[in-house]
């Protein structure tokens, strides 16, 4: 077997082997078939039978549950045959009652479309007319009547529900009968983007509910950590959860391959997966590449070309680049000839993971841990033709999650901790809301609590003294200038746009903070893979003008960062130490850049940006004064340690909490305030928080002791990017002392007798 | 529950209001021009010449100056008036206005002649028809491949419901036909209710003022609901509704079948209020483009009443700037800006009664 010849490649061959630390093996699952409570309409009962389709357990737990009217979340993983585990009480729901109507929410055109065609399909074969429909910004004017008329299928997407929404007048016929709204890839509706869609599926409920429906909810998601919470959060209803997959699968072999397993690494990770690649199509298994970035995708693919012309020229021509952008011919072809065994390997940027029909292949190579173990999970799910062996393997990348995970494989492969955060209370993102809801029907604080909470009583005044809502004797009526949903936009926190132009064209917005930090000038910024210079950043306009350009160093900024305690919210006590939770000003200062190639600095620049001051949320905690002293006694730097661990808990955090390091900042200091205590403070990088440090808070035991871990178990003598340096440390990484830091984290997660996990004290909560 | 709002959320509420203010300020609907600019005004309705919008700009200036410190009522003649939803401002004016009188015979020789109103009949077979004797719809009666299908036209005609009769010369010839304007013959004059409305915005935004005009005593009478405040739109959805109230009213606007009659049908169901079913509409922009297609090369009100009656407004504003002039008010409080508004309402509804008189009479007058 192929799978087989190429495990003993690696077993044997002497650069592979040291660099396998680890094979999770799995052993092979027979399908787990179900049945369901009450029998289906005969038209689909025969779909089924006719096309040789058994359900498996999942799809019956799920099809029962969602039949007697439940919210239910699916976290089965990819492929496991979710799609038809909601469609069948849909269409059975219709076939019943033929003014049902359903509303299914899709991120991305490519799936939509393929959901389409499931649908018609469906329809076709059993005789129910669903009338299946896309609605989206390419529905041309002349057929949308006619899919809010006959449509009972509406196929949307999250930017399209929030511009109908003040067209519900219109929509009333599908408002009247909505039954379910299914929302498929649900776990991309997170951080501040979940808080969004958050927002605005509270606003489609409090449609349905004037319209007087109460239709439910049909969550699909790959694995997380809380699905329970996240759904609660995302709709705002009580869900049942469905996770035992009863799909069969064949056996599987998970590596951890880490090309810096004695501490250094010879080559860079991403030629370390062309060998592999490589090795894989030689021993004839069909292989999907996944890759962090295009840049990174083009790169592996031509090396990988290069080196397979020396076998022959068809060889070279079997690997194929996939990119986001290819029109769909192109995506059909690759598509046929994976499918013809003429492809045989695919090399794609992390985009592929959703959508595209490409089934499955043998073997996976993930270079670099993707961000997220789910994202890991769907990519790897992707290993395995139907019952055949497969064979996944992870290139690790020196930094500290990749390498965390090389370390600790029981963490790896044990269950997630990976909570996805949605966040509803950032007043920013909450007000744009008020405001389109505002506009779609008048607000009631009686009626509308319902959906928004508290909200209602402290922000509405607040529009109403800008002149955006008025109150009158039938509830709060928008009264802007301009259309609400014009001005509320579903990503991102509302503030200064800054807007990226490259020849009079724009290539992306940021907002103020992303601005200073990675667009200011001189800086050197990558977009969808090019590498571009920005030459101006207008602070008047809000204008930054960048050109492409080739060089090969990269830019740092340098920041000083100042914060002040506005409000504790929660206190707790972990392991004899205070911790807090609450609001905080943070002013960052960014005074210059550092131009860098590879690890060696090569230039310095001053830079002259005005302080950017935001208010957010975070947690900070302060060391003991034994803790203190332990450090001190030992010799070591206070200063150092505490940044140390800063900078590794900040690594890790996503590991708990969904998001990227990016989104979070920290502030380290042994004599701070008034008080001058030692303290550790890790915040939101958002303008009102989005609930990130919030989570972290809750988890930080958990967090402590992956922080030591990480730290503890890094084969470096002082520090190194996979434990304490951080990319991103406006510090320029000093001062740093890996033996204080462990000290610390030591302390941080030691349980004593007496276990400190006391429930946290909530001065407060918002909770909707 | 957090009842009490501490300082931190105080602050972060007054930088709320200000930042969707400055948002939702800096959108505009519009596009400014540079005078001459064909090809920008070509593409859509909504661009100001450069010109027109500086004129304007400074005119709001002047009216501010003009008018600061003088109350809404030093201004404006007009009263409360009060129903279910509340209480909004009514300011009523009459014009004179020179009536037609309307040939029904003629109106009616037309129809019932027109054989191609029959399904199955068209121009070639209406000329052989007539060829052989059959004048009007009633003698197809007698004809026996059409008579079931004059039937069913004959009898539209008698039950005379007006929007029945105007789907059907629509369907049959279009709806901007003389034919469907001269089903206004069968209305008394009290019955026309001319409407213009002037909005926020081009939809879910309120609209701030309904301009009403009726015809009582061979007068226009003009009824301006104007909001005071926002909250004074509902008030003013009902009252203008009441109009449409009667018996067998007639709707007529211009451009209304497009922007007035939906814009109002969102506002009633943004208060859930029912609108009321198939309410005949005259839309007179449909009727002057078929009547003046060729001959001017503006079909807007503003250029028809220059063109056709012979008026010029002084001092007008463009349209699509109502919203700021009104959000100007809003926002000081101070009443010159809402001046221009009712003026140019006024003179709209003014201006669609006459022009509908007009084309009216010109088909059917005696």
């Amino acid at each position: 077997m192929a799978v087989d010849d190429l495990l003993r490649l690696l077993n044997v061959n002497p650069v592979y082997r040291p660099r396998v630390v680890h094979i999770e093996e799995t052993e092979p699952e027979l399908a787990d078939y179900g049945s369901l409570d009450k029998p289906l309409d005969e038209s689909l009962a025969s779909y089924l039978a006719q096309n040789n389709i058994r359900l498996y357990s999942h799809q019956c737990e799920a099809i029962n549950r969602i039949r007697t009217g439940r919210n239910v979340i699916i976290t089965t993983p990819t492929a496991s045959g979710k799609t038809l585990a909601f469609n069948i009480p849909v269409f059975d729901q219709l076939a019943k009652e033929p003014e049902t109507r359903a509303l299914y929410l899709y991120p991305t055109k490519a799936l939509s479309n393929d959901q389409l065609a499931v649908h018609t399909q469906l329809a076709k074969f059993t005789g129910i007319a669903a009338n299946p429909g896309i609605y989206d910004g390419d529905t041309p004017q002349s057929k949308r009547a006619a899919i809010r008329e006959h449509s009972r299928i509406i196929i949307s997407n999250p930017y399209e529900l929030h511009q109908v929404l003040s067209w519900h007048a219109k929509w009333s016929p599908v408002f009247s009968n909505l039954k379910y709204i299914v929302i498929d890839e649900a776990h991309r509706y997170r951080g501040v983007f979940g808080s969004h869609i958050a927002l605005l599926i509270r606003r489609l409920l409090r449609i349905c509910d004037y319209y007087g429906s109460t239709p439910a909810f049909v969550l699909s998601t790959a694995t997380i950590a809380n699905p329970l919470e996240f759904a609660t959060k995302l709709t705002g209803r009580q869900f049942e959860h469905v996770e035992k997959d009863g799909s069969p699968h064949g056996k599987k072999h998970f590596v951890l391959y880490n090309p810096y397993f004695d501490g250094t690494g010879e080559r860079a990770t991403h030629q370390e997966t062309k060998d592999l690649l490589i090795s894989c199509i030689k021993n004839d298994l069909q292989t999907l590449c996944f890759t962090g970035s295009r840049k990174m995708t083009e790169l592996i693919t031509a090396w990988a070309r290069d080196d397979a012309n020396r076998t022959s020229a068809r060889l070279a021509n079997s690997i194929s680049a996939y990119r986001a952008g290819y029109l769909p011919e192109d995506r059909r072809a690759i598509e046929r000839h994976l499918k013809e065994g003429t492809m045989k390997a695919v090399v794609s940027t992390n985009a592929l993971e959703l959508g595209i029909d490409v089934g499955s292949l043998d073997a996976v190579l993930i270079s670099g841990f993707p961000g997220t173990m789910m994202s890991t999970r769907q990519q790897a799910g992707r290993a395995g033709r139907k019952g055949g062996e497969s064979l996944t393997v992870l290139v690790a990348q020196a930094n500290p999650l990749d390498q965390y995970f090389m370390r600790h494989p029981d963490q790896f492969f044990g269950s997630s901790h990976e909570n996805a955060i949605v966040d509803i209370t950032n007043p920013y993102i909450i007000s744009g809301h008020l405001l389109c809801a505002a506009a779609e029907l008048p607000l009631r604080e009686d009626n509308d609590k319902e959906f928004f909470g508290d909200s209602l009583q402290n922000i509405l005044p607040e529009l109403e003294s800008g002149n955006l809502v008025r109150k009158t004797s039938h509830g709060w009526i928008y009264a802007g200038r301009s259309r609400a949903t014009e001005a509320v936009s579903l990503d991102g926190i509302p503030g200064e746009t800054y807007r990226i132009i490259c020849s009079g064209r724009l290539l992306e917005t940021l907002d103020r903070a992303q601005a200073y930090r990675e667009a200011h000038k001189g800086a050197i910024m990558l977009h969808q893979g090019e590498t571009y210079i920005i030459n101006e950043l207008d602070l008047e306009t809000h204008i930054i003008k960048v050109t492409p350009t080739d060089v090969d160093y990269y830019t740092q900024p340098l920041k000083e960062v100042d914060l002040v305690i506005l409000d504790e919210l929660e206190s707790r006590v972990v392991n004899g130490m205070k911790c807090c939770f609450g609001d905080v000003e943070v002013t960052e200062r960014y005074t210059g850049y550092k131009i860098k190639r590879k690890d060696t600095i090569i230039g310095l620049e001053p830079l002259s940006l005005p302080p950017l001051s935001f208010r957010t949320k975070a947690f900070w905690f302060v060391p003991s004064t034994d803790m203190e002293q332990k450090v001190i006694g030992a010799g070591l730097d206070l200063p150092g340690g505490l940044h140390g661990a800063e900078h590794a808990i900040i690594a890790l955090m996503p590991l708990h909490v969904m998001c990227d390091r990016w989104d979070i900042g920290g502030l380290s200091s042994p004599s701070f305030g008034e008080r001058g205590e030692p303290v550790i403070f890790v915040y939101d990088g958002f303008e009102g928080g989005v609930g990130l440090a919030e989570k972290a808070f809750e988890v930080l035991p958990d967090l402590f002791s992956t922080a030591y871990n990480l730290v503890r178990d890094c084969g470096c003598e002082d520090g190194c990017p996979s434990c304490i340096y951080s990319p991103k440390c406006g510090n320029d990484n000093q001062p740093l002392d890996k033996e204080a830091t462990i000290l610390l984290l030591a302390e941080f997660c030691r349980t004593s007798k007496n276990e400190c996990l006391e429930k946290p004290v909530m001065h407060g909560s918002v909770i909707f | 529950m957090n009842v009490n709002p501490t300082m931190a959320d105080t602050q972060i509420q007054t930088r709320i209001g200000a930042l969707w203010q400055q948002r939702i300020h800096s959108l505009r609907e519009y596009e400014v021009v540079r005078d001459g600019n064909v090809f920008g005004s070509g593409f859509s309705n909504n661009c100001v010449y450069s010109s027109e919008y500086d004129l304007a700009r400074r005119y709001l200036d002047r009216l501010m100056t003009q008018y600061h410190g003088d109350s809404f009522l030093d201004i404006f003649a007009g009263h409360d008036i009060f129903n279910d939803a509340g209480a909004c401002f009514c300011i009523q004016s009459s014009v004179e206005i020179p009536g037609i009188k309307f040939n029904i015979d003629g109106f009616r020789h037309d129809i019932i002649s027109d054989l191609t109103l029959v399904h199955g009949v068209g121009e070639k077979t209406q000329r052989i028809l007539k060829a052989r004797g059959y004048e009007t719809l009633e003698d197809l009666l007698h004809h026996p491949k059409f008579r079931t299908a004059a039937r069913e036209v004959v009898e539209q005609l008698s039950i005379g419901n007006s929007v029945d009769m105007m789907d059907l010369i629509g369907n049959r010839h279009s709806r901007s036909h003389p034919l469907a304007l001269g089903t206004a013959g069968f209305y008394e004059p009290d019955a026309f209710v001319f409407i213009d409305i002037e909005t926020m915005g081009l939809f879910s935004r309120p609209i701030i003022l309904f301009g009403v005009g009726t015809i009582e005593r061979k007068k226009l009478v003009v009824r301006q609901y104007l909001l005071r405040d926002i909250a004074d739109e509902q008030a003013a959805l009902v009252a203008t509704m009441e109009h449409l109230s009667g018996e067998k009213p007639a709707l007529v606007t211009f451009n209304g079948k497009s922007f007035d009659f939906p814009y109002i049908l969102d506002r009633l169901s943004y208060y859930g209020i029912r609108p009321r079913s198939r309410i005949p509409h005259f839309d007179m922009l449909h009727f002057s483009r078929r009547r003046w297609k060729n001959e001017f090369p503006s079909l807007r009100l503003s250029a028809l009443e220059k063109e056709i009656l012979g008026i010029v407004r002084e001092e007008d504003i463009p349209g699509q700037m109502v919203p700021e002039f009104y959000e100007t008010y809003l926002r000081t409080g101070n009443c010159g800006p809402l001046v221009p508004i009712v003026e140019h309402n006024k003179q709209d509804v003014v201006s669609l009664a006459l022009l509908f008189f007009h084309l009216l009479g010109e088909s059917y007058g005696c």
